[in-house]
């Protein structure tokens, strides 16, 4: 068994994984093939030390080329395949695993080689605890954006081949409609203002808006703001399922802190809570706190800062 | 009129698992057990495409001898049939092992025009089963799905992506992995309710599914499972003058150089 393999369709994402997998890499003593669709990315892969860049093309949707990808490494009796968590990269990275009738952890935080086996720490009930999963090899691993920053450029860069594949064609895209707030990265905001159920009405968020103007801040939210209410929309939802930030400053509005909103906030410098509540689990997450009606003390306070 | 098999969890609720302070173990003497979040959508899901499309929706679970405790609960939201696997097998199962029996199970029970599964489970959240299914069962797979129309064998999924809306179009059979989103389950009534006890459920025992040893053997093994503790001030300002909250507040924030 031998190789390291990583892919995602993400160009960013590609280039972190390979700080994982040479970290692998000096423990396996195994080489790094990086599988790519795009022939843009694969100069800059095999720069930064993919020992081998093999361009898949065929096709565009990145869940078709799972088939592809499997018979990648399963030729090759791969040992570890890093793959990009994205959705589509979870797609294809659970598809691959059990083709390989591999095991397989998501949202691995961290990873090393221990005993001959994968050990990836990772979270579990929705952030409520962490532990450490063992996975014997060959093994499958996906790792969110930002996890871990590219590396630098290595000594000398790999080769770069490109092979048609099939993509699986009994799938058929009509529309790709793109999403989100062009020009605004929730996840890049240095400072966020969240709102949850509290707020009674979506003209209230007005309140929690002008708190953002006078802190230079960004509106983020709880999934029930997002999902059921829409009243912001979904990408500046925190949690399990969407958003991970990591501000300096995160002020909880009238949201009480269920953990599976916590876990996409929780590693915020400063946490702030505004809740009625003091019983409310935000509080224990949180390094300051005013336990108080939302309606009056977000004025106040935007008042206060603005002074 | 698709028939379909919706797949589901009973897991524990995590709102009830306490950390213990002296060893951040995992306390969950207290947790009571629940059909996973997001399954309760794919549950629903078929209902719904069955009330509008006709057809039918089967329920399958694989889990501890617990998974018991889920049928009447399953069967109020809409399912006609309920299958289980109950194995301590599942104590430790993880996506890989879990996919093998369910796949097993359905190419026994099966063949459904649709098989649906929430997007990850409350517990694990791994996120597998569904494509995992799909390359056992050699289905095509439709994840992340936030809305769903039936029509013959045509199936149309509009899929929620970090960056984009996707719809595709698969001719079935195929599975399916919905998103919360996609529909709010029902709170059944209590004719519903009723109306479960009387529905037919039926064990399959796992020896019956044809699995070799290393189908069951778990790849990936939860090791040293500790609660995560925050290391927060915990500063709360709770007097009655929200003026004089705030004016700490701002205080505390100026000294952390936040404002």
């Amino acid at each position: 068994m031998a190789g390291i393999f990583i892919f995602s369709e993400d160009s960013a994402l590609a280039k972190q994984l390979l700080t994982p997998a040479l970290e692998l890499k000096a423990s396996l003593a195994q080489p790094i093939t990086a599988i790519t669709l795009s022939e843009s990315d694969a100069e800059e892969l095999a720069k930064l030390g993919a020992d081998k860049v093999v361009v898949l093309t065929g096709g565009t949707w990145a869940e078709g080329f799972a088939e592809a990808i499997y018979s990648q490494i399963s030729k090759a009796e791969g040992s570890i395949l890093l793959v990009g968590g994205t959705l589509r990269g979870k797609h294809v990275a659970a598809y691959v695993a059990a083709k390989l009738n591999a095991g397989m952890t998501t949202d691995a935080k961290a990873l090393k080689i221990a005993n001959g086996k994968l050990l990836a720490t990772r979270v579990l009930y929705a952030g409520l605890a962490v532990c450490e999963e063992e996975v014997a090899l060959p093994a499958v691993a996906t790792i969110r954006a930002r996890t871990f920053l590219a590396p630098a450029p290595a000594p000398a860069a790999g080769v770069v081949e490109t092979q048609s594949a099939e993509a699986d064609s009994r799938i058929t895209i009509s529309e790709v409609i793109p999403t989100g707030d062009k020009g605004v990265d929730i996840t890049a905001a240095t400072k966020l203002v969240a709102v949850g159920r509290g707020f009674r009405r979506k003209e209230d968020l007005k309140l929690a808006e002008d708190l953002a103007g006078v802190l230079k801040a960004e509106l983020a939210c709880t999934r029930g703001i997002a999902e059921d209410e829409h009243w912001l929309p979904i990408e500046r939802y925190i949690g399990i399922s969407g958003q991970t930030v990591k501000p300096e400053l995160y002020v909880a509005a009238g949201l009480s802190g269920q953990v599976q909103h916590m876990v996409g906030c929780r590693e915020s410098k400063v946490i702030v809570a505004i809740n009625t509540d003091e019983r409310a689990p935000i509080f224990e997450a949180a390094d300051y706190g005013i336990v108080g009606d939302m309606y009056e003390v977000l004025p106040l306070l935007t008042a206060a800062l603005r002074k | 009129m698709p028939k379909c098999l919706v797949c589901y969890k009973w897991t524990l609720d995590e709102q009830d698992i306490k950390i213990k302070p002296e060893d951040l173990s995992l306390d969950s003497s207290r947790a009571k057990g629940k059909i996973s979040d997001f399954d309760r959508n794919a549950v629903e899901e078929a209902a719904l495409i069955v009330e509008k499309e006709g057809g039918a929706v089967e329920v399958l679970s694989y889990g501890t001898a617990a998974v018991k405790l889920s049928l009447k609960d399953v069967l109020s939201r809409g399912a006609e049939k309920a299958h289980w696997i109950a194995d301590p097998s599942a104590e430790n199962a993880d996506a890989a092992v879990t996919a093998n029996v369910l796949a097993a199970a359905i190419r026994k029970l099966g063949p459904y025009d649709l098989i649906l599964c929430g997007e990850g489970s409350s517990d694990l959240f791994n996120q597998q089963t569904a494509p995992r299914l799909a390359a056992l069962l050699g289905l095509p797979c439709l994840s992340f799905v936030q809305k769903l129309t039936v029509e013959g064998s045509t199936v149309t999924a509009t899929r929620k992506l970090e960056d984009c809306q996707e719809t595709a179009t698969v001719s079935g059979p195929v599975v399916i992995s919905v998103l919360s989103e996609i529909n709010k389950p029902r709170i059944p009534t209590l004719k519903q309710v009723l109306g479960a006890a009387k529905k037919p459920n039926e064990e399959i025992k796992i020896a019956d599914l044809g699995l070799k040893p290393e189908d069951l053997q778990p790849k990936a093994l939860r090791q040293s499972v500790k609660g995560f503790v925050m290391q927060r001030r915990n500063v709360v300002y709770k007097e009655s003058s929200a003026a004089e909250n705030v004016a700490k507040l701002t205080a505390s924030l100026a000294s952390e150089g936040l404002c």
